[in-house]
């Protein structure tokens, strides 16, 4: 199997002279995803639990809006998306194209922070809060871990479009815009579920 | 210096469509009036699509190093098998 370097520069060849040939950022990368996967199946899982132990569920006070849900998802499949096209500029050394396409990431993943407060805003403005019942509690548990997840990546990425700016750094460290988007769409990956999961089902 | 590339823009272009209209579907899926026991099973299958696409191809995993999907799928063998225990032990109560 084939196996391409996502940023070519000298410095990253030298990383990824590795006993597994893989950059060991990148394999420190996946490691921490499968210890995240872990973290995210014990949320997931004791809600499905709780869930099927519970006939009426979420029960009348349990309203989520959808559409609102539904935008959500959009806007961080469409963060993906950037974060890639990012990473593939950088591939054609455009660096200015690879700053824009991250930059967009971040709005995107500032936007559905933003708009996750606005949900959050509605449920406290109508009193309900992760101790009125156990399905708000569930909700607020999971949805706030991944968006803290969500600030965790935005950070990332605020981190690597600064390296952007300089091409001394960009040259040592651009290849960290590989992890930055490993990392990104882990993230992605889980409102995949979580969506339907919370929002649908 | 030549350099590698994973995938070209129009894949991931191609891919982000497929996301979106995946979500759209799902969304539309769970508002049909039919048993709940396929909606669940259709959208948690669409999303299971959904993830493989974001793994396979934006996460560059068809083309990596076999060793990384490895390493991704060991979790999910575990989260298989504690499942395995937690839902048997439902049905026995049941």
């Amino acid at each position: 199997m084939s196996h391409a370097h996502a940023i070519t520069t000298p410095h990253s060849e030298a990383l990824s002279a590795t006993a597994t040939g893989i950059p060991s950022g990148k394999l420190a990368m996946w490691v921490f995803l499968a210890s995240e996967v872990m973290f995210f199946t014990g949320l997931i899982g004791a809600y499905i639990i709780l869930r099927m132990s519970h006939l009426a569920w979420p029960g009348d006070e349990g309203h989520l809006s959808v559409p609102i849900g539904t935008l959500n998802t959009l806007v961080l499949l469409c963060s993906s998306a950037t974060i890639v096209l990012s990473l593939s500029a950088a591939e054609r050394r455009q660096v200015p194209a690879a700053r824009n396409w991250l930059l967009a990431t971040i709005v995107l993943g500032c936007l559905f922070l933003g708009i996750k407060g606005y949900e959050y805003h509605a449920k406290f403005s109508h009193h309900i809060y992760p101790s009125t019942n156990i399905f708000w509690s569930c909700y607020f548990a999971m949805t706030a871990f991944h968006a803290l997840h969500v600030i965790g990546g935005i950070i990332f990425n605020v981190w690597v479009m600064l390296y952007t700016f300089s091409p001394k750094l960009w040259t040592s460290r651009g290849h960290r815009l590989e992890l930055a988007g490993l990392y990104w769409h882990f993230v992605d990956i889980v409102w995949i579920f979580l969506f339907p999961l919370v929002y649908l089902l | 210096m030549t350099v590698a590339q994973h995938s070209s823009n129009k894949t991931y272009i191609v891919i982000w469509v497929w996301l979106m209209a995946l979500v759209l579907a799902g969304v539309g899926i769970a508002e049909l009036h039919i048993s709940k026991t396929a909606i669940v099973a259709t959208v948690l299958v669409l999303s299971t699509i959904k993830a493989f696409l974001v793994a396979m191809h934006y996460m560059h995993l068809k083309t990596d190093r076999r060793m990384l999907a490895f390493v991704l799928i060991a979790p999910f063998i575990l989260v298989a098998l504690a499942l395995c225990v937690v839902f048997s032990s439902r049905l026995i109560q049941l």
